[in-house]
């Protein structure tokens, strides 16, 4: 399969997470502006931590499984920060100290956000210069 | 216990002799708490002279009688109905009623012990202006009355004097740590009650600065933290003013930003609306509010208590209930295993248990108690109505808990009290030849909690073994059980406390998350044995306080402050629900709280109100709010800010930030940040506030009120839970932790700071009953260098006693004291004195030790180890700390 196809792919994919994240920063300014009480939003974000966490990395392996090797580097940055909070058991939003933690989730949050979104922009833009490619 | 002087050996009274010669020349008296300098004096001056006399008094507690309130204000009734009553008019008649009544019983209050100097703040007189503007800068000279004081040596209305003290040349007194924090200096007609009381007794709310900055950058400057320390459900003890309880339901807040009326605010347009002293609001002031519902007959509104009290406990009307309020409900889980029942922990937490049976809160009959055993297993007890036998039900499947029954486990403690005192005697026999070793504390927390989670309450842990079987078995590091468990009882509005027992490695770090997020309290026994009496009366003692202590229910707590200020953020045992909404299922009494302000905007008033609202459940079944106003000036002087810095209040704040930090960082980190902020403090005052500016200097200045921050700072770093060393076992340190961040200043202070007595030379009056109860010898540093080889001393830190008793100790003297013929037969280790008398908060009861100057090294080494002002191993001295904060400050 050509490299079009898997940009378009990875199009469609980086535009889930980036609503996963406008998904994420809703629900913590909801906490701030205490619409939700803490447990029911550790609760509701920790079912998703995990498969955005997975999301990530399948695409970053399948960037490598097709050898687009700077699609990969750009992506191996997040997958290893991702990788070490998995590794160190702090991925899980934690009620109980949500409050004192809340400035830092929602700039990490925000920095993802920024990633994805950046990251659908070069997809799209690979894309495109692959499928110009492939026709010519 | 004083010798007689000729039975002495030629040095010791000489000793005394010089002593007592250099303590008579800085005033030997201070240990009393100390005098106000002019006292009420200037009452007795004033009066005459036909001047108003200063309306608020702070800290004579003094109770306020309606009938005397009434007479103060003059029967002001009329005055405040009429919005065009002139202050000026009513001077004449005004002063010379209130005056009057203000001498009538400004009398008695001579002999009282006064804690502050008297302020000239709001006068009465000026009451019934309304519309009055205020006074736009704070500290401005108000009358000559101010002067007046000014001239008597009282500290004039002119903003805080700023004394710098050389922290070289000064060693640290312990007498200064008696001393009150920084007066609270309101500007003028700030306060609408002339009541002592109108604003916050230290004990229950003290912030860290008592003048707010205006802005954040003024509070950048100074370095020093802005905090609350809060201990809003503080025990009484004998001789404090109960907290005033408003029964008639009318509860007037503000519509936008839900503060409670309290004496801050002003009544406008003839006193029909009030404008809210936080957020400018202006509201109605409900209909009820002037009508006596007690007399059916119009009231005073100026007699009010929630308009004379700084602390008043509002009794709450349905919309603040979500439920009818819950009985109260106890469950014990007793851990019955092997080592539990040979340590004794069984018979005597029963027999506790059994004796204090009166003392569980039970005045309309409605509390509830269960008693679950476990070690592998779970055991419950089923009480039926009609028969006074247990009936044991035993569950073996503690993976999947469930009740065995679903009724008579949990059962009403006045109907079931003789089967529960049956069942309580036979507990101990009944697994007194249990072999079981293991502990499945979590299924039987989980099994506690079904039992009473429609209800919520209290479950007591005692348990002497780490856990083992089952959910929470603790065998592998880090399960998050423990966590969220707490968090799903802190929804069921179920708080746990934890008693813990182990001689061996128990975890109490992770077992102390559960009372800290749901408002509970560890206390822990290191290898407990019943078989020494001392273990088992303090654990008996302690565990029966906790009994009877009347706890608040289903509890939130919120504090609100004026606008510019935000509570940012929240250390102490609570589960944090909202921005700004702490969850206590079970409030016990003396707990503290610590809550730090962020300054989010430009501040344009001349004083700032925090208020504590605790809405909760008594345990007698009723729903109140517990209102806790404070407010406190505000200055846009950097002078004024260190001058009104409270340094126990700080040393507070620092041990709840250095216990977070070790949390998530490592201990080292812990120390170092402390550390930091102390020496920023110091290179902020430096900088700023003495002339020699940044570089060398040849001393480490600070503000006279900060004298003893650096030797608290280093009681902290020296505590248990903090300390450098790798000799504290881990389940110490988290249970010293544990202590920091919930021990109210009046006990973490000495926790820090132990007390020093010297009690072979106490002064003659010294151990008699003076006139604020025992006379307590004076407090000496804590240096060895105060040891002599003949004395005798307490050093007491409020969870131990250590009483060293010199190598060379008159015989007379260990003959008085402990009624022995010699040092030589005297014993070294724990003991009971019959002569112990307890004076602070708290359910503490702590150990005795005696220390034999040659007696066993470990024992000694601990008992010197409180002695922080000296070196112990890599810990430096307090000379050696003062250096380096110097060298520190001085290379900036």
């Amino acid at each position: 399969m050509g490299a079009g196809w898997l940009f378009l792919f990875a199009v469609l994919y980086s535009a889930g997470l980036l609503f996963g994240m406008v998904f994420f920063v809703i629900m913590f300014s909801d906490l701030e502006s205490d619409y939700i009480n803490p447990i029911d939003l550790c609760n509701k974000l920790n079912q998703f931590v995990l498969p955005e966490y997975g999301a990530h990395a399948f695409l970053a392996l399948l960037f490598l499984l097709w050898g687009q090797w700077t699609a990969f580097l750009w992506n191996v940055p997040l997958l290893a920060y991702n990788g070490n909070k998995v590794f160190n058991k702090n991925h899980m939003y934690d009620a109980t100290e949500i409050f004192r933690t809340l400035p830092s989730h929602q700039k990490e949050t925000y920095f993802k956000l920024a990633f994805y979104l950046l990251s659908f922009f070069y997809y799209l833009y690979r894309m495109i210069v692959a499928l110009v490619a492939e026709n010519a | 216990m004083a010798t007689p002087a000729e039975q002495l050996p030629p040095g010791w009274a000489a000793e005394w002799l010089t002593w007592n010669a250099t303590e008579t020349a800085t005033g030997r008296t201070q240990w009393e708490p100390p005098a106000p300098q002019g006292g009420v004096a200037p009452y007795a001056d004033n009066a005459p002279t036909g001047s108003p006399p200063p309306a608020h008094h702070h800290a004579k507690r003094r109770q306020y009688a309606a009938g005397q309130t009434q007479a103060y204000y003059g029967g002001g009734g009329e005055a405040i109905l009429d919005p065009g009553y002139l202050a000026g008019q009513a001077d004449s008649t005004w002063g010379s009623a209130a005056l009057y009544a203000w001498q009538t019983h400004a009398a008695p209050g001579v002999a009282q012990p006064q804690y502050y100097a008297p302020t000239t703040e709001p006068e009465y007189i000026n009451q019934p202006g309304y519309g009055q503007q205020q006074p736009a800068t704070y500290g401005q000279p108000v009358d000559n009355l101010a002067n007046q004081f000014g001239g008597m040596g009282i500290a004039g209305q002119k903003g805080f004097q700023l004394y710098t003290t050389n922290l070289l040349t000064s060693p640290p007194d312990p007498r200064d740590l008696q001393i009150p924090p920084p007066e609270i200096r309101l500007p003028p007609n700030s306060c609408i009650s002339p009541s002592p009381t109108a604003n916050s007794d230290p004990s229950y709310q003290r912030c860290t600065l008592n003048a707010i900055p205006t802005a954040s950058s003024l509070l950048g400057k100074a370095k020093i933290p802005l905090a609350l320390i809060l201990t809003p459900y503080r025990s009484l003890k004998e001789g404090d003013e109960p907290v005033p309880v408003i029964t008639d339901t009318v509860i007037a807040r503000c519509r936008r930003c839900r503060t409670y009326i309290n004496p801050y605010v002003q009544f406008i347009d003839g006193g029909n609306r009030w404008r809210c002293c936080m957020c400018n609001m202006t509201n109605e002031v409900p209909q009820l509010f002037d009508w006596d519902q007690v007399r059916n007959q119009p009231g005073d509104r100026w007699a009010r208590a929630e308009l004379n009290h700084s602390v008043v406990e509002f009794v709450a009307p349905t919309e603040y209930m979500v439920r009818p309020p819950q009985p109260a409900v106890y469950i014990f889980l007793i851990d019955v295993s092997n080592t539990a029942v040979q340590s004794g922990m069984v018979a005597t937490a029963t027999r506790t248990i059994k004796e204090n049976l009166d003392r569980i809160p039970d005045e309309d009959g409605r509390t509830k108690v269960a008693i679950i055993c476990f070690d592998t297993s779970l055991y419950f007890f089923s009480l039926p109505q009609g028969t006074t036998e247990a009936s044991m039900l035993v569950v073996s499947d503690i993976d999947d808990v469930f009740l065995p029954k679903p009724n008579d486990l949990l059962v009403n403690l006045a109907e079931a009290r003789e089967s529960m005192e049956n069942l309580l005697d036979k507990i101990g026999n009944m697994f007194q030849e249990n072999s079981i070793i293991g502990s499945a504390l979590g299924p039987a927390l989980q099994a506690g909690f079904k039992l009473m989670s429609p209800i919520g309450g209290k479950i007591m842990v005692l348990s002497s073994s780490l856990p083992s079987a089952g959910a929470g078995g603790l065998l592998q590091a880090a399960v998050p059980f423990y966590k969220t468990f707490a968090i799903e009882c802190s929804r069921a509005q179920v708080s746990v406390d934890m008693f813990l027992f182990s001689s061996a490695y128990q975890d109490v770090a992770t077992l102390a998350c559960l009372p800290h997020y749901t408002s509970g309290q560890t206390y822990y026994y290191p290898a407990f044995n019943a078989g020494r009496a001392e273990d088992a009366i303090k654990f008996a003692h302690e565990f029966g306080e906790v009994l009877a202590m009347p706890i608040m229910l289903e509890a939130v707590m919120r504090v609100r402050a004026s606008r510019g200020l935000r509570m940012s953020s929240f250390h102490g045992n609570f589960f944090v629900r909202s921005t700004d909404l702490l969850a206590m299922p079970a409030v016990p009494l003396d707990q503290s709280y610590a809550i730090e302000i962020q300054i989010e905007e430009t501040i344009n008033t001349p004083f700032v109100v925090f208020q504590t609202a605790v809405l909760h459940t008594t345990c007698y079944g009723e729903r109140r709010i517990r209102v806790v106003t404070m407010a406190l000036p505000t200055t846009s002087s950097l002078s004024e800010v260190f001058a009104s810095a409270d340094q126990v209040a700080i040393a507070t704040f620092f041990a709840n930030k250095a216990v977070e930090r070790s949390l998530t960082h490592k201990l080292e980190d812990a120390r170092d940040l402390v550390q930091k902020s102390l020496i920023d403090i110091l290179i902020a005052y430096k900088t700023s506030m003495t002339s020699g500016g940044a570089g060398a200097s040849a001393q480490l200045a600070i503000s006279e009120n900060l004298k003893m921050l650096p030797v608290l700072t280093l009681g902290l770093l020296k505590n248990v839970g903090v300390r450098q060393s790798t000799q504290i076992p881990p389940d110490l340190r988290a249970y010293a932790q544990a202590l920091l961040t919930s021990l109210p200043s009046q006990l973490l202070i000495p926790y820090l700071y132990p007390t020093f007595y010297s009690l072979h030379n106490m002064p003659p009056e010294a151990g008699e009953i003076g006139e604020h109860g025992v006379i307590l010898p004076p407090p000496l540093p804590l240096t060895s260098e105060r040891l002599e080889r003949h004395g005798l001393y307490l050093i007491e830190d409020g969870q131990t006693m250590f009483l060293w008793v010199g190598r060379d100790a008159v015989p007379q003297l260990v003959a008085d004291v402990f009624d022995l013929p010699s040092y030589d037969a005297l014993r070294g280790g724990k003991t009971t004195l019959r002569k112990i008398r307890e004076m602070r908060r708290g359910p503490y009861y702590p150990h005795l030790y005696i220390v034999k100057e040659d007696g066993e090294p470990p024992l000694r080494l601990w008992a010197l180890s409180a002695l922080i002002q000296d070196r112990a191993d890599v810990l430096p001295s307090y000379q050696q700390f003062i250096s380096t904060l110097k060298e520190k400050v001085s290379s900036t």
